[in-house]
């Protein structure tokens, strides 16, 4: 780290490490340092580094530095057919893997006009918001063990197991699913898929009154995040922001509203908003998301129809050429798949526009005058997946 | 003593030996040692998740003696490389590995950290094997592989400690410098090799089969029948917002030179067969009314994308974003195509108060430090895309505030978004 010889003397401009855009404040008694956080540290969640400029205890510039887990995957995807990118988009949101498979094949399925059948449509929504929920719960439990509370951890991991379960009856895998196709899934869902998604719906309703029970009103909870990291409604619109960290700070975006796909028009839900935008307004739309998905589960197993789980399967995938775009709303967010085709059998530019990167660009702004325990608070709040942001 | 008499016994490696001085010193060590693991937190992508479930709750890795997951190398004996080595980590992994007090142990989780995984081909960021880098222990494969694989890998770990005792336990051991091949062809050559062997006995086989049962008809063969599904027509989805016709309109009074990027064919049949006929590509120039009439027709599904002249760029966002109707004020993206003679710089924007999207493109020359105006000064968000293409394609940002690379080192050479971005150290070209 580029520090001082001498720690009373200040950082001349030029000894500044890349990034930084104040000038060293000079004041008498200012003890300014920098501090590395990462690219390996317990609550960076990943492998995300911030080079924090702090006077004291107090932050007063966070740069981050990106790419660590870079791993080329637009690249790779120039040479590889349009299904087999959807293999790929799986391990850049590994929490959101199904809806990220679903972004890909509606831009598959936009170019080539491709329908999904009723039952398929059913299966793609009930899916998507059953991984939202496993997607939650596991933010759940390591936002309780970044604020010191380890219990919250072994909470949220128990209850996350019996959705990872049922994925795996579903498609085999536990993490990276690669299950849904453009046309439909993989495969049908097992027999009894509707009983055990009801006997998780009524699980979660006991077990997300039971998590408030435990956290969402304990005084540290709150005293640890209510007032800090707060972004502005119109900061979080100017940085791109979406997923529940655009809806804490009031704005009222969520692709399965704005820019309905699948079915989600049929479904009745809440689009839960906050209004200070700070850690516990995030915290509180992420809770709440989760009942509003339960709400969808319920409605969609009330109603799951009998028939083909897919349309019928093309040979080969060959997009005319021209540029495609579709829009998912995962578990954080916004996730958009950009698709530039050359009428080939494999995509001439293919770009996947990640949530995880615009909603961590407002950090500095957020953790600029707080405390750097509130900067654990911050990014635990932000949900961040670091191979999502570097791609 | 074991009672050698008694129906149950332990296994091999339990029992302490019964005979030399040291020996019981080296097995008591061993077993400590293997029992009493402290893993480093070190995840980098998603085996890092199951490596988090096999702590918690279901799977519970505290039964084995390694519950104290630490977050300090210094305090740490065991690296479980949970997720994808990249180049940029690389050395900082180096790092960590040599903070590590010895006897120090690496399990490699995945198939990334063994080979490179499904990152191998046509990838140049990506470390093919983390034994490149560390000497490695223990190899779990699997993509992720599950808790019950890693607690198996554990297992195997905790055998070799308790095999290796207290005095060979510091070892300097050798990294794989084997060089790095393309595996896929290797494999092809072996198989011919074991094919023609297997026809060759075969055929053999055949003649001998025939030769012992002369009478023999044969078999017929019951194929498993497909399900077939039919083919399903599409819902429409409507966009939300202005009609882009309307958008059209607005934007056509103040910019004359906006033209609307080539309207998408409809038909699936006019494919087009190579590149160099979509690069020539020549945006629609006509009389705005046949252009706008156009645009009603291809429905409400479609979503305009204007290709606009690098001169009125940062105007026409400007006014996209401020205009009172079109109130287009969220970055969704901003990236850019190489089409080999030109570059293209692509803005999606959109409405969140309305629902409506404007896709912008800018064409610019195919040389070496293409410019173009930043948007850093109207959309905060846009500061990270516009170093993002930086990155991948060299595009320089004009007024951009800190244009950095995004991801890659300082010095890596070239842009690898770029078509013609060669790096033969790095990249294996994908053979199929």
């Amino acid at each position: 780290m580029n520090t001082p010889s001498s720690p009373s003397a200040p950082a001349p401009e030029h000894r500044l490490p890349p990034g930084f855009a104040l000038h060293a404040s000079g004041a008498d008694g200012s003890q300014e340092y920098f501090l590395n956080m990462g690219p390996q540290h317990p609550s960076t969640h990943g492998v995300l580094k911030l080079v924090v400029r702090l006077d004291g205890e107090t932050v007063v510039e966070v740069v981050p530095h990106l790419g660590f887990i870079h791993r080329a995957i637009e690249k790779m995807g120039e040479s590889e057919t349009y299904v087999q990118y959807l293999h790929l988009t799986d391990r850049m949101d590994y929490l959101s893997s199904h809806i990220n498979n679903l972004g890909v094949c509606m831009a598959i399925e936009k170019a080539m006009g491709i329908g999904v059948p009723e039952r398929g449509e059913y299966i793609r929504v009930m899916v998507s918001e059953l991984q939202r929920i496993q997607s939650h719960l596991l933010w759940w439990g390591a936002f309780g063990m970044d604020l010191g509370a380890v219990t919250a951890f072994l909470y949220g991991f128990k209850e996350r197991e019996k959705i990872t379960a049922l994925f795996e009856d579903l498609c085999g895998a536990r993490l990276t699913m690669n299950y849904f196709r453009p046309g439909g899934s993989n495969a049908d869902v097992p027999e009894n898929f509707i009983p055990r998604v009801l006997e998780i719906v009524e699980e979660m309703k006991f077990t997300l009154d039971e998590f408030n029970a435990l956290l969402s009103a304990n005084p540290i909870t709150i005293s640890r995040t209510q007032g800090v990291g707060a972004l502005s409604r119109e900061r979080a619109i100017s940085y791109g922001c979406s997923g529940p960290v655009a809806r804490a700070s009031g704005v009222n975006f969520d692709v399965r509203r704005h820019a309905p796909y699948s079915i989600y028009d049929r479904f009745e839900f809440d689009v839960p908003l906050g209004q200070n935008g700070d850690c516990y307004d995030r915290y509180r739309v992420r809770m709440e998301e989760m009942r509003q998905s339960v709400r969808i589960l319920e409605q969609a197993a009330a109603s799951f129809p009998e028939g083909p789980h897919r349309a019928k399967e093309k040979p080969v995938y060959k997009l005319p050429a021209g540029s495609y775009f579709s829009s998912v709303e995962t578990a954080r967010g916004m996730f958009g798949t950009y698709i530039v085709s050359d009428g080939g059998l494999k995509p001439y530019r293919i770009k996947s526009r990640s949530p995880n990167l615009s909603n961590l660009a407002p950090i500095a702004e957020m953790a600029a005058g707080g405390k750097i325990a509130d900067l654990v608070a911050i990014l635990s709040t932000l949900d961040i997946i670091v191979p999502d942001i570097d791609r | 003593m074991i009672d050698k008499s008694a129906e149950f016994s332990l296994p091999p490696g339990l029992v302490p030996p019964q005979s030399g001085l040291l020996q019981p010193v080296d097995w008591i060590v061993g077993w400590a040692r293997a029992n009493s693991l402290w893993p480093l937190v070190f995840g980098t992508s998603c085996c890092a998740i199951e490596m988090m479930a096999t702590g918690a709750s279901d799977n519970d890795w505290a039964r084995f003696g390694l519950e104290v997951a630490r977050a300090s190398p210094r305090q740490a004996d065991l690296i479980i490389l949970a997720g994808t080595i990249t180049e940029k980590m690389g050395s900082r992994l180096v790092t960590l590995h040599e903070q590590m007090p010895g006897p120090k142990y690496v399990i490699a989780m995945g198939a990334c950290t063994i080979s490179g995984g499904p990152f191998y081909y046509d990838n140049y960021s990506v470390v093919k094997g983390a034994d490149r880098l560390i000497p490695v222990d223990v190899y779990i494969p699997g993509c992720p592989p599950r808790p019950e694989a890693l607690l198996y890998g554990v297992m195997q770990l905790q055998k070799l400690i308790r095999a290796g005792g207290w005095r060979n336990s510091i070892v300097h051991r050798p990294v794989n410098v084997s060089p790095i091949t393309d595996p896929m062809a290797e494999t092809l050559k072996e198989w011919e090799v074991i094919e023609a062997k297997k026809q060759e006995e075969m055929k053999e086989a055949k003649e001998r089969f025939k030769l012992e049962n002369p009478d023999y008809k044969g078999v017929v063969i019951k194929r498993i029948v497909a399900p077939k599904y039919d083919e399903v027509a599409p819902t429409p989805r409507p966009e939300r917002g202005l009609a882009q016709a309307e958008i059209f309109a607005n934007l056509s009074e103040r910019f004359p030179s906006l033209r609307v990027h080539a309207l998408p064919e409809k038909s699936a049949e006019k494919v087009a067969d190579n590149v160099a006929e979509v690069a020539t590509e020549t945006s629609v120039e006509k009389p705005i009314e046949t252009v706008t009439e156009k645009i009603t027709a291809m429905g409400r599904e479609y979503v305009l994308d204007v290709a606009v002249e690098p001169a009125d760029y940062l105007p026409l966002i400007r006014h996209l974003r401020d205009d009172t109707d079109l109130q287009l004020d969220y970055l969704i993206e901003l990236t850019a195509i190489d089409w080999k003679d030109r570059y293209d710089v692509v803005v999606h924007l959109l409405s969140t108060d309305k629902g409506h999207k404007v896709f912008v493109r800018c064409a610019l020359p195919h040389v070496e430090a293409p410019e173009i105006e930043s948007l850093s000064s109207l959309f905060a968000g846009a500061n990270w895309h516009e170093r993002e293409a930086y990155d991948f394609f060299g595009i320089r940002f004009t007024g951009h505030p800190d244009l950095r690379r995004l991801f890659l080192e300082d010095d890596f050479p070239g842009h690898p978004l770029r078509k013609d971005f060669e790096y033969p150290e790095r990249v294996v070209k994908r053979p199929y």
